[in-house]
């Protein structure tokens, strides 16, 4: 592993895991993006690792220093969180009650797995080494065998109509576009509105139909839509 | 005139099945070599147990492996360090701890799904599944229609029992052979007594 003095802080910082070898601020993005799980990643080797390259005569050996605590206290705090059960099951209640005997019972299943895992892992390392006697030829045209029952399986999926998602919890629907339309028209009398201050005291229902009856407005010309950039404040102006 | 291999003799059974070997990436499975070969199945066999004498680990630089419920000509892994540096490919990283419960799970479980999966190990395995998809050890085989959104199904694949030298799902021990009942009955009293609270002060002893 190798740190650099100059350039970004921690960009030359490369690491050598069981996972995952190279520059560490790709391990962090690779975490990030779900490409790596985090329980897969020792943090002490982590920090290990980085404490054997620390330069301390480096120049902006602060700089770095302070680099690497927060991003490796973001990964303590995002493998904490993980481990964690979603505070949404246990507020919401949704959380089952384990008694003694359904845990011993998964622990054993666990147990049992991990045990597979490490006679799996034996095998693996006891097969290590053996190339194959040729490369793998691709399929001849025509030649290609595929299980009838697969695409039998692939064909209803593709064919069959998904099941209409229930809508009973949603409720009757108590406002119309004509409404909304009606508020905008109203509200632009005065000059220009910001969309954000148009549907503050509306509920979710609402603001989308009013979103919807202001595009509408829009195609027809009645009012301008400005946005500054991308997902930025969204502001109605009347027509001239 | 002479043919091409400058014999005029047909070849042996052991030449028509080694021949066939060779050319395979993937494990041959009996009935394939006898449909390829013309041979009797009884024959093949036969040619398979005196292929196997000479391509053992022992006697040559190429071992006959019986995996994934077939046969396969391999490098010899003594010699693995000098084919490495001769192939001069990247090797895969390595599989994590995390990777080979998953397989496990797939292996004595399976086909399941990936919340089955997750259940049996207790934390989200979605990240190390697709991993192992694309490493083509793990792969969807059918749908679980009884669940909810129909999820797929997974299971192990060729590459995996190739990897792991065995013939088939059989061949792993079973999973009570894996855990003695001793040490599920140290792990019961462990959650007995967690559930019971902090211990109660020991007996004075006189």
């Amino acid at each position: 592993m190798t740190l650099d003095p100059s350039g970004r802080a921690l960009s030359n910082f490369t690491v050598e895991l069981e996972v995952y070898s190279g520059p560490y601020e790709w391990l962090l993005a690779l975490i990030l993006k779900d490409e790596l799980e985090i329980f897969e990643i020792p943090l002490h080797e982590l920090v290990s690792l980085y404490l054997q390259a620390r330069n301390p005569e480096a120049p902006n050996v602060l700089e770095r220093d302070t680099d690497f605590a927060g991003s490796a206290a973001a990964l303590v705090l995002l493998k904490s969180r993980t481990l964690s059960p979603a505070p949404a099951d246990v507020e919401d209640g949704e959380q089952e009650e384990v008694s003694p005997e359904q845990l011993a019972e998964k622990l054993t299943r666990y147990l049992m797995v991990r045990r597979g895992a490490e006679t799996l892992r034996e095998s693996f390392a006891r097969n290590a080494g053996h190339h194959p006697s040729a490369h793998l030829l691709p399929p001849r045209p025509g030649r290609l065998q595929i299980d009838p029952a697969r695409i039998l399986e692939a064909a209803s999926r593709a064919f069959s109509r998904p099941a209409e998602p229930p809508v009973k919890h949603l409720g009757p629907i108590t406002v119309t576009l004509q409404e909304l339309a009606s508020v905008i028209r109203t509200a632009l009398v005065r000059g220009p509105v910001p969309y954000e201050e148009l549907v503050r005291d509306m509920d979710r229902l609402r603001s989308a139909v009013a979103f919807a009856a202001a595009l509408s407005l829009a195609h027809e010309g009645h009012l301008r839509l400005l946005q500054p950039e991308p997902l930025g404040p969204l502001t109605l102006e009347p027509a001239e | 005139m002479n043919e091409p291999n400058g014999s005029t003799e047909p070849p042996k059974a052991a030449h028509l099945v080694e021949a066939l070997l060779l050319t395979s990436a993937r494990p041959v499975s009996v009935g394939a070599l006898s449909s390829a070969t013309g041979l009797p199945e009884a024959v093949v066999r036969y040619t398979l147990t005196d292929l196997a004498r000479r391509y053992s680990p022992g006697e040559s630089g190429i071992v006959l492996r019986n995996v994934a419920g077939g046969y396969l000509l391999s490098t010899n892994p003594a010699c693995s360090a000098a084919v490495d540096r001769f192939r001069d490919e990247a090797r895969p990283a390595p599989l994590s701890g995390a990777a080979y419960e998953v397989l496990s799970c797939a292996i004595y479980h399976g086909p399941l799904t990936r919340s089955a999966i997750s259940g049996v190990r207790g934390v989200n395995s979605d990240a190390v599944v697709r991993n192992l998809i694309d490493r083509g050890l793990l792969a969807e085989v059918g749908v679980d229609r009884e669940s909810p959104g129909s999820p797929a199904l997974l299971d192990v694949t060729e590459e995996l029992l190739v990897a792991a030298g065995a013939s088939s799902r059989e061949d792993f021990p079973s999973l009570e052979t894996l855990v003695s009942e001793e040490e599920l009955t140290r792990v019961r009293e462990r959650l007995r007594t967690a559930g019971e609270g902090p211990p109660a002060e020991p007996p004075e002893t006189s």
